[in-house]
């Protein structure tokens, strides 16, 4: 039955250019553009057929469900503007990009810039290590506590951007604590290694240290990195169920 | 008559909930979305694929060429992200529409 029914296209003279005749003729090299807006008109062009053949079998004449179909998109040249906006932001930063990496590497650079400021314009760092008589015995652990201070807000921050862009809780735990990162790589991965192929070191002074250094580089800023963010997340949750919804 | 800022405010919730009963291309989409709004919600083509693209590419549905009845259209399908966005997006709405119903109550005391 449907087969039997003019298309959109036939009924129109010459067929509908969709998109524009830029877009028809296709005129740019890029294979792939090429390919995704033959997609796009395609997918227009089966939607009018659609649109055409159910107003057919609903009784409309030719040329009035011709006329309606027209109707769909009144101006053309901004649909295909709206479109390629449409398709175009993703290009420009895709979701992965806007849910973890940008608040991810945000996170991190913030939190290691101020931890550079504090080694030089800050006050000493908190050492911690066991002592014998005066001097004090390695390992020892290094805390900046103006740092530790300041990571709720880095980790809240994170958590901020990552919800904001729709982020799921797996981003968004990420986006948090990903300064920590590359502590985490270096105490569980780097000093191993160094340990192994480096035998001047004292293995059980090699092992305290990477207990010590776990727990003021990954375990402290981490939890104070969580801190912030679940705080904020507990936020987020709570907003969900307010009515500030109106606002949006 | 439902004005055309509520509708655009609507249209997300209404194709993600559409896709949730199964995978549907944009005729059938905005067909159905017009059937069981009873016609107060209707999607035309200028309206409907920008979002439909959109969508797309936030990752709440998922699009892929199919053939049926020597036809080939572009069905689109509900992502889990689309499922985890629907949640929120009903519930703000429900929320919405309490406050506008509880509002009512206030103008009609």
């Amino acid at each position: 039955m449907v087969g039997a029914l003019p298309s959109f296209a036939a009924a129109q003279e010459g067929g509908p250019c969709l998109i524009g005749k830029r877009s028809c003729t296709a005129s740019s090299t890029d294979p792939h553009s090429n390919r995704t807006r033959a997609e796009v008109i395609e997918e227009l062009a089966a939607h009018l057929d659609e649109t055409f053949e159910g107003l057919r079998r609903r009784g409309f004449a030719e040329e009035d469900a011709a006329e309606r179909g027209r109707n769909e998109a009144k101006d053309w040249r901004d649909l295909r503007r709206r479109i390629q906006t449409a398709r175009a932001n993703e290009n420009i930063m895709t979701s992965r990009v806007k849910q973890f990496w940008l608040p991810a590497l945000l996170t991190l650079l913030l939190s290691m810039s101020f931890l550079m400021l504090i080694q030089v314009f800050g006050p000493n760092p908190w050492l911690l290590a066991r002592k014998s008589g005066w001097s004090l015995v390695a390992p020892v652990a290094v805390v900046y506590i103006p740092w530790l201070m300041s990571l709720p807000m880095i980790g809240a921050m994170g958590a901020y951007l990552s919800n904001r862009a729709g982020g799921s809780q797996l981003a968004v735990f990420s986006s948090i604590l990903f300064p920590v990162l590359p502590y985490l790589v270096f105490f569980l991965v780097a000093l191993p290694v160094i340990a192994i192929l480096n035998d001047r070191l004292a293995h059980n002074i090699v092992f305290a240290a990477l207990f010590v250094g776990l727990l003021a580089w990954v375990l402290a800023p981490g939890g104070a990195l969580l801190a912030g963010g679940l705080l904020l997340q507990l936020f987020y949750a709570r907003r969900l169920t307010s009515l500030s919804v109106v606002s949006n | 008559m439902i004005g055309a800022g509520i509708k655009r405010g609507t249209a997300e919730l209404a194709v993600l909930s559409i896709l949730e009963e199964g995978p549907l291309h944009g005729y059938e989409m905005a067909r159905r979305i017009e059937e069981q709004t009873k016609g107060a919600l209707r999607f035309t083509l200028a309206a409907l694929y920008p979002m439909l693209y959109r969508m797309e590419q936030r990752r709440w549905i998922r699009g892929s060429w199919e053939t049926s009845d020597n036809r080939r259209r572009r069905r689109y399908r509900l992502t889990p992200a689309g499922k985890k966005r629907l949640s929120p997006l009903r519930q703000e709405w429900s929320e919405l529409f309490q406050a506008l119903r509880r509002l009512k109550k206030v103008a009609l005391a």
